[in-house]
């Protein structure tokens, strides 16, 4: 469990974060998303103590971190930053491994495990092992990032965001990556972006954060379904524009709750993934939380949103 | 060229060697100041730039100023040599280290430290590889710099390929010159390529050479040292040229034959009257020849009139040496090199010059004097208060240069000396003294009553020299040496051996 107790973090010339409490629980994936500038990464960095907070104390499983060891601490939390950061003068094993050397383990050991990484990762040891950063595609430079975060086994993974420079493909890909090794680690993650898409597909719960002010703390659907303020309605919506989340048609009241042998799909499919479904079958229901959606409800929910344009 | 490398293939060697050394230790002596510099201060970028400011203040200070400013402090030979050319080089490797340090990709530092990587590991791993190319280009820069600079350590006594490069200006020999000059050049761009091989192997290898290495060159000096110091040194120094040089071959000649057993360093081409004196004073040489004016004009203050007979101004100079500085002065040789004022022969009968007072009438005459001559009181300035010459062109030139400039007219008059060997070479006319103006420039050994008193034999054997010499012999051996290129060390055994000095074994 991580906890944040009233934290501000002032620079010369403004503040950052105001007053901010938050706790993220253990072996959750949370994803902490805002436009840039708006603390979000200030708020991450504080958790392995690149930064400090001006005022207010950061816990780690109740225990203030500045008692902690700063090294020993930063072992046991992984690490994945924006374009991958790989040591560009060791091979794609060196950098994968260098928390394990820095803490001694032999050659061997450190190779089987970084193997038995890059394999869950979908890369191929074999191939890879040796290759230099430079010769490494930007998904897979960002897959042996991944690699790199996960070796020494630490109890939480802090990702700065990770994907922001990656092609369409190459994102989704690597999101379910993530989402894979979450549900086989049962690790704390915890996931900066600033993009409201990534964050509805990937969050257990999420934390929007504005001007270094937290707005709204929940599952994607509590959020979806009660924006507190207009911040994030204005946020959310923006988004909604491109994609519309089955979440948002629950939220909008369709569905009814009865027992049917229906697919069940989840509050952050797609609408658009939902009409898949109906091209294939007019007559298709689908169990979203229990709710049933009838291919009437897609045609009335996209009619709704004409009106309110 | 090839006859002048193949006659003088040891000396060459060695001078080769003492350049490696000096280069070698000066270069590992900047690496282990400037790269942990830079390593403690890439944390602090305003101590870090201040450092770089004073670096870069350092070399613009002309190397030679630094050579003199050390001098009172170190003394002379290899160990200032060594300092200034730390002090040039730590700019170089130092801004091209700490650069490579701040070149480094802010995210790559951050996530070295999120990994919770020690700070020697981070160092070690991570920031040094990273700034090695930079490093590399640094070291390369600083010696490349280094191995040519250390050509000035022969002006103080240091050795090396400069000593070669100051003898050929000196004694207008160009086999000497060129071997200086391109052997130092080669010797460049060989460490140069040596370096960019060395940028290519990983840096635990790097460390350990560098680690031998240092040992070697560290152990081989110290060995050295401890040889030299289980020998009793004395140290024979002479002003420029080839006479100065080949009277102190005679000195160790004569010294060797009284006592094997004494080693004696020469220092040829050991620099100016002040230079040489303070020298002297402070211990760093034994002996150096002077002449019975230059003392009295220019080493004991107050009283300057010289008296122009030559008994008498060895006995005012030997007393006042005595009494000034306890100092010993030995017997005077017979030739005198004395000042003159030498022009061409065609110049001689087109003006109809013969007396230096002749020159009065043509102002309009272009003079190259040495920087010795033109500030003494026996020199120009006070020729200049008597005759009034007030030549419309008046430059300083080197020696060797200044009888070429006569010769090709460039220049109309110089100063010459009494035993210049180019005055018979370009047959010039030195115009006479008539109104004794100039003091008797008699030659003698110069060294501390201390060193006399515990030195008997070197004095005895120094003494024989008493009386010999005429003014004949020493512009025939100083052509020998200027013009035939023979070397001093040779003209001076033959002269020895010929006139009974010295045993021939």
């Amino acid at each position: 469990m991580i906890r944040f107790n009233d934290i501000t973090k002032r620079y010369a010339d403004n503040l950052a974060l105001k007053n901010l409490n938050l706790t993220i629980e253990s072996g959750e994936l949370f994803v902490l998303v805002g436009p840039s500038g708006s603390g979000k990464t200030t708020l991450l960095k504080m958790i392995n103590r690149l930064n400090d907070p001006s005022q207010g104390t950061v816990e780690i499983d109740g225990v203030d971190i500045r008692q902690m060891d700063i090294q020993k601490s930063r072992q046991n939390i992984g690490y994945v930053l924006q374009d991958s950061a790989l040591f560009p003068n060791m091979t794609v094993a060196q950098n994968a491994a260098i928390q394990l050397e820095a803490q001694g383990w032999d050659l061997d050991k450190r190779t089987a495990r970084v193997s038995e990484l890059m394999k869950l990762v979908g890369l191929n040891p074999d191939i890879c092992l040796h290759k230099m950063p430079s010769e490494l595609s930007g998904g897979e430079a960002q897959r042996i990032g991944i690699v790199r975060a996960l070796c020494s086994s630490p109890d939480i993974v802090l990702m700065d965001e990770p994907f922001s420079a990656l092609d369409p493909i190459s994102k989704r890909q690597l999101q379910d990556l993530v989402l894979k090794l979450h549900k086989e680690l049962g690790t704390t993650f915890v996931f900066v972006t600033h993009d409201m898409q990534e964050a509805i597909k990937i969050a257990d719960r999420m934390a929007i954060i504005h001007n270094g002010q937290l707005q709204q703390v929940g599952t994607t659907r509590e959020i979806l379904a009660n924006p507190e303020n207009e911040f994030v309605k204005k946020f959310f919506e923006d988004d909604h524009e491109q994609a519309h989340f089955l979440g948002s048609v629950l939220a909008k009241g369709f569905g009814e709750v009865y027992t049917v042998d229906a697919e069940v799909m989840q509050t952050t499919d797609t609408i658009f993934q939902w009409a898949d479904r109906i091209k294939l079958d007019s007559e298709k229901l689908i169990n979203v939380e229990g709710h049933i959606l009838t291919s009437e409800d897609l045609v009335v929910y996209l009619a709704s949103l004409k009106e309110v344009e | 060229m090839i006859n002048y490398l193949n006659e003088n293939s040891n000396e060459i060697i060695s001078a080769l060697w003492q350049h490696i050394q000096t280069s070698l230790l000066a270069m590992m002596i900047t690496m282990l100041i400037a790269i942990p510099l830079a390593i403690i201060l890439m944390d602090h970028p305003g101590i870090g730039k201040g450092v770089l400011q004073v670096a870069g203040m350092i070399q613009t200070i002309p190397s030679l100023a630094i050579l003199g400013i050390l001098i009172p402090f170190v003394g002379i030979g290899k160990v200032p040599a060594i300092i200034a050319l730390v002090m040039y080089a730590i700019m170089p490797v130092f801004q091209n280290t700490y650069s490579g340090f701040q070149e480094i990709d802010p995210l790559l530092n951050e996530a070295a430290d999120a990994f919770g990587l020690s700070r020697r590991f981070k160092l070690f791993k991570i920031q040094l590889p990273l700034a090695m190319p930079m490093i590399i280009s640094g070291i390369r820069i600083a010696a490349v710099m280094i191995i040519g600079t250390a050509t000035l350590a022969a002006l103080i006594g240091g050795g090396g390929l400069g000593t070669y490069i100051i003898l050929g200006i000196q004694t207008n020999d160009n086999n000497a010159l060129l071997t200086g000059a391109l052997l130092s050049a080669a010797l460049a761009l060989i460490a140069s390529f040596l370096i960019d091989l060395l940028s290519k192997v990983s840096i635990k290898k790097l460390l350990l050479g560098l680690a031998t290495l240092m040992i070697l060159v560290g152990g081989f000096t110290s060995y050295q040292v401890w040889r030299e110091n289980d020998k009793e040194t004395i140290t024979i120094a002479g002003k420029m040229g080839s006479e100065p040089e080949i009277l102190i071959n005679m000195y160790k000649d004569l010294i060797n034959q009284e006592d094997p057993d004494i080693k004696v360093e020469l220092k040829n081409n050991f620099g100016g009257t002040t230079f040489l004196f303070r020298a002297l004073q402070k211990g760093n040489i034994d002996i150096y020849p002077e002449f019975t004016g230059t003392v009295l004009e220019s080493l004991i203050s107050g009283n300057s009139t010289v008296n122009h007979d030559k008994e008498a101004a060895y006995r005012d100079a030997k007393k006042d040496l005595g009494i000034e500085y306890k100092m010993t002065y030995l017997k005077p040789m017979s030739y005198q090199n004395g000042y003159g004022l030498a022009v061409t022969k065609e110049t001689a009968q087109r003006y109809g010059l013969k007396n230096i007072a002749d020159l009065i009438k043509h102002p309009q005459f272009r003079a190259a004097f040495d920087a010795d001559f033109l500030k003494q009181s026996d020199g120009y300035a006070g020729l200049n208060q008597k005759y009034h010459f007030n030549f419309a062109d008046v430059k300083v030139m080197e020696p060797s240069l200044r009888y070429e400039a006569v010769n090709n007219g460039h220049v109309d008059v110089t100063n010459s000396y009494t035993t210049d060997a180019q005055i018979k070479k370009y047959g010039l006319v030195v115009l006479k003294d008539a109104d004794s103006f100039f003091p008797p420039y008699q030659g003698a050994p110069l060294m501390k009553t201390s060193f006399a008193t515990k030195y008997p034999k070197i004095v005895k054997s120094l003494n024989k020299l008493a009386n010999k010499i005429s003014t004949k012999d020493m512009q025939e051996m100083n052509y020998e040496v200027t013009v035939k290129h023979k070397s001093a060390a040779v003209v001076a055994r033959e002269y020895l051996i010929k006139h009974g000095l010295l045993k021939d074994n």
